[in-house]
């Protein structure tokens, strides 16, 4: 199930929270365990059992940890064990297929069947909460969940549930049994759900429309003597309407989860932090999915050694974090070349490049990242190697770009205009800045408002289609 | 810490909000049909193992919301002119022109549909004993296009169509474009919230191929023209600008005594208008009781049996030919699925039209129909 349709908006959200504030305080976990149970299974029921599974044996393997570690034992090949069988089943359900094609990439073996699987949606990230949590056990950074409710609640939890963000236990141990929801605070989910809705419907799905109608190049044919080109000047527009689709897609989710959790009570980690204003890549990654970088780091760059052995250590950790985070993305080999790029940025930046950075002025710092960001994007979106080439000739030719992707893009520009506003904080300045005016404490209900209404008609209109061959 | 008024107010919004879109979604009388959309609206989804299991219950549940949404022509509208107002209009299948004109937007050139119906047109006017013209009718939105608002893709109408002519060798083709485009005022021409042209846009055409053909004609005061009001057709169903006012459909009654036949009724009627489809929101089918087949419209003060292969261009048009010939008739190639030449040899036609509208020749996929082997 997805945020932004209706059968969430006017059946699962309305009904849930009823039932949830009903229900006497021990309750409320149940509700949300078993009502995340019914998001997740609303489309593929069939992976119901896989989530069943997932919650299982990590909760056996985190309640084994913690009582071999009460008992002075080691606990290092439980850790190992849970570890394994997570990524086990990451490596199959995501992988599986990718390895197979590989290996009959191998003259003289013979060929093996590709095995055909539907991806499980959101395992991705719950598999990497699941790690988080026996880890945090081992670690003793986290205390043990005794309640097999409680945890499952915490790995299903609906609204971080199929795109983060990644909430470590350590960071809601506390919140999954002495959380106290407020008035105060549902408000705030209520506006930050409304916010996340608006970048994600009214934005990001505009946005995905003009990259769709910029990205494809028709070549330059004639057509009844008129000479389409597709041009350079769309190609960049393209790059950047993708890049906005991609940031207001993706934190908008993560709003839509952080305002959602706190209308349960719940207080989630920042996932994004306007990235597109970075200075610089190091930056950029501290900006764009905050809850996965520190995943990574968390829990392999630093026990990998991070920079703590030296330079030549150091790049070869950077190289596997951002080879596995590219592979994280997606199994297709330009996911893994989106990876190596940002390692090699990275690196670069380390070396020597964030030096220069620090004395130039900021404008051509800020231009430097957002096209590295934008080239990144490039290698994220095209898996065939072809189309890539070709879409970064396109960027670099002279070809104009012929009166129907002009006017195209002229019909965007009020949309990527606010896009463009909206990737900057100037918003949330001026926000905070008047937070505590009368104005704004009910203009911020009129803008929910408002809002929330032009959703819903943007929705109710994906399925409005008149049958125009009815009659001619 | 206590919560502000303003946050309660919020919160109560919200919550309500969602609670009643809820109840009046299950509550509410539902249609299974959308007049506006001229289809049928999602079923209840059935609650089976089998559909749980599969997911497709998940899936018709969603389509069966989005169709029953309450306020379901209101939040259209909404976005419709919120699109608008973000100036996205060129994204859109339908235009925007001065004087609350919708139209659609320009038809764009498909080689491989213009290959396949110049053949199919030319194989059969090779076949066909007795002489074939072919008209094209430009779009309404190429009639306006000086004043279409905001930005517009640009509307190719004339070439487009001296391109087709060119490739129809030793068949006769007739200019509708020319009548129409001059004429002083092209917009009248054409109905403001629908495709198709006027009574008086047909009548103009009309009365220009007959003069080519040099056939007899009514001169437009031999018509008595009555009104039906408030007519929205399908461009001001389509851009879902309810704000957009409805406009009279003009019917002109001609001299002649016009008896009407249709391959489904087949009751005769008198006149080609059928006024008890008025009721309806759909009032253009009164004009010839809407699509049929075949129709054959009798006028025993002349002769002459004229053959036309139409789209609902000729709903109109077909009544005005009637005033010239003793038989007319309208083929729906869409419907009608018998044998091309053996019609034309079975009812003795004189002559043979092809006419159809810019737009549907672009994508209709029927007239390949009269290609014969």
């Amino acid at each position: 199930m997805l945020f932004s349709s209706n059968v969430f908006l006017f059946a699962f959200l309305p009904s849930v929270l009823l039932i949830y504030y009903l229900c006497p305080r021990a309750l409320r976990n149940p509700v949300l365990l078993l009502w995340s149970l019914v998001f997740y299974g609303w489309g593929e029921p069939v992976y119901l059992f896989l989530m069943v599974g997932t919650i299982l044996v990590n909760y056996f393997f985190g309640a084994a940890i913690h009582v071999r570690m009460q008992k002075n034992r080691n606990a290092k090949w439980f850790l190992f064990g849970g570890v394994a069988i997570n990524l086990l089943l990451l490596g199959f359900f995501k992988y599986a297929g990718f390895i197979a094609e590989q290996y009959n990439h191998i003259p003289f073996l013979p060929d093996i069947s590709v095995p055909e699987i539907e991806l499980p949606i959101g395992i991705s990230f719950y598999v990497f909460q699941s790690m988080s949590y026996i880890i945090d056990v081992y670690r003793k950074d986290a205390p043990v969940q005794k309640n097999v409710l409680t945890f499952g609640t915490y790995v299903t939890l609906f609204p971080q549930l199929i795109a983060g963000p990644i909430v470590r236990y350590y960071d809601v141990a506390q919140q999954m049994d002495g959380r106290r929801e407020s008035v105060s605070q549902f408000a705030s989910g209520v506006s930050r759900f409304i916010t996340g809705l608006g970048k994600k419907v009214l934005i990001a799905n505009a946005m995905g429309l003009l990259w769709e109608g910029t990205r494809d190049a028709y070549g330059n044919v004639e057509i009844m003597g008129l000479v389409h080109y597709d041009g350079v000047l769309a190609a960049w527009v393209g790059i950047i309407a993708y890049a906005l689709q991609i940031y207001f897609d993706f934190s908008g989710y993560s709003d839509m989860a952080i305002g959602l959790g706190r209308m349960f009570g719940f207080e989630f980690l920042e996932n994004f932090n306007y990235p597109y204003i970075s200075k610089s890549i190091t930056e950029f990654w501290r900006r764009w999915h905050i809850s996965l970088s520190t995943w990574f780091k968390e829990y392999v760059y630093i026990p990998l050694g991070g920079n703590r052995k030296g330079l030549p250590r150091q790049i070869v950790n950077l190289l596997v974090v951002w080879g596995l985070t590219g592979f994280w993305h997606g199994s297709s080999w330009n996911f893994l070349l989106w990876g190596l790029y940002y390692a090699l940025l990275l690196i670069i930046e380390k070396l020597f490049l964030l030096k220069v950075l620090k004395k130039l002025p900021s404008v051509l710092t800020r231009v430097y990242s957002l096209v590295a960001v934008l080239f990144g994007w490039a290698l994220f979106y095209f898996v065939d190697m072809g189309e890539l080439g070709a879409f970064f000739s396109r960027l670099f030719s002279t070809g104009a770009t012929d009166v129907y992707g002009t006017n195209l893009i002229l019909s965007y520009l009020p949309i990527l205009g606010i896009a463009l506003i909206c990737a900057t904080p100037l918003g949330k300045l001026i926000y905070s800045r008047y937070e505590n005016t009368a104005v704004v404490r009910w203009g911020r209900i009129l803008g929910c408002g408002v809002l929330l209404l032009l959703c819903v008609a943007a929705l109710a209109s994906q399925s409005y289609n008149p049958f125009i061959y009815f009659r001619f | 810490m206590k919560a502000r008024k303003d946050e309660w107010l919020l919160c109560a919004l919200f919550c309500g909000f969602l609670a009643l879109m809820c109840l009046l979604l299950f509550l509410l009388p539902k249609s299974d049909f959308s007049e506006t959309e001229k289809r049928y609206l999602a079923d209840s989804p059935k609650l089976t193992a089998d559909s749980l299991s599969s997911g497709d219950f998940g899936n018709d549940v969603e389509s069966w919301m989005a169709d029953h949404i309450p306020g379901r022509d209101f939040f259209v509208g909404l976005n419709s002119y919120y699109e608008r107002l973000t100036l996205r209009q060129v994204t859109k299948d339908i235009y925007l022109a001065e004087g609350d004109r919708l139209v659609e937007k320009p038809v764009t050139f498909d080689e491989e549909r213009v290959s396949k119906n110049v053949a199919a047109m030319l194989s059969f006017a090779k076949n066909c004993e007795v002489p074939v013209d072919v008209m094209l009718v430009p779009s309404g939105g190429w009639a306006v296009r000086d004043s279409v608002m905001g930005i517009s893709d640009p509307y190719k109408d004339e070439q487009i169509i001296s391109e087709v002519y060119s490739r129809l060798d030793g068949v006769n083709t007739f200019d509708a474009l020319s009548v129409i485009g001059g004429h002083q005022d092209p917009a009248a021409l054409y109905y403001r919230t629908d495709h198709h042209w006027t009574s008086l846009g047909a009548y103009l055409t009309y009365s220009a191929y007959m003069e080519s053909k040099g056939r007899e004609y009514p001169v437009r005061e031999d018509f008595e023209v009555t009104l039906a009001e408030d007519f929205k057709g399908t461009t001001h169903s389509r851009a879902a600008m309810w704000l957009i006012p409805g406009e009279p459909i003009e019917m002109w009654h001609g001299p002649s005594d016009l008896t009407v036949t249709n391959a489904e009724t087949n009751t005769p009627h008198a006149g080609v208008f059928y006024e008890e489809r008025l009721q309806e929101l759909d009032k253009y089918t009164v004009f010839l009781d809407g699509n049929h087949s075949l129709v054959r419209i009798e006028n025993p003060e002349k002769d002459g049996t004229l053959l036309v292969f139409r789209d609902s261009y000729s709903n109109c048009l077909g009544g005005f030919l009637a005033e010239s010939y003793g038989t007319v008739i309208l083929v729906d190639l869409r419907y009608y699925n018998g044998d091309v030449l053996e019609l034309c040899q079975s009812e003795n036609a004189d002559e043979v039209l092809i006419c159809y509208s810019l737009s549907n020749f672009m994508t209709d996929q029927y007239l390949v129909k009269l290609y014969v082997d």
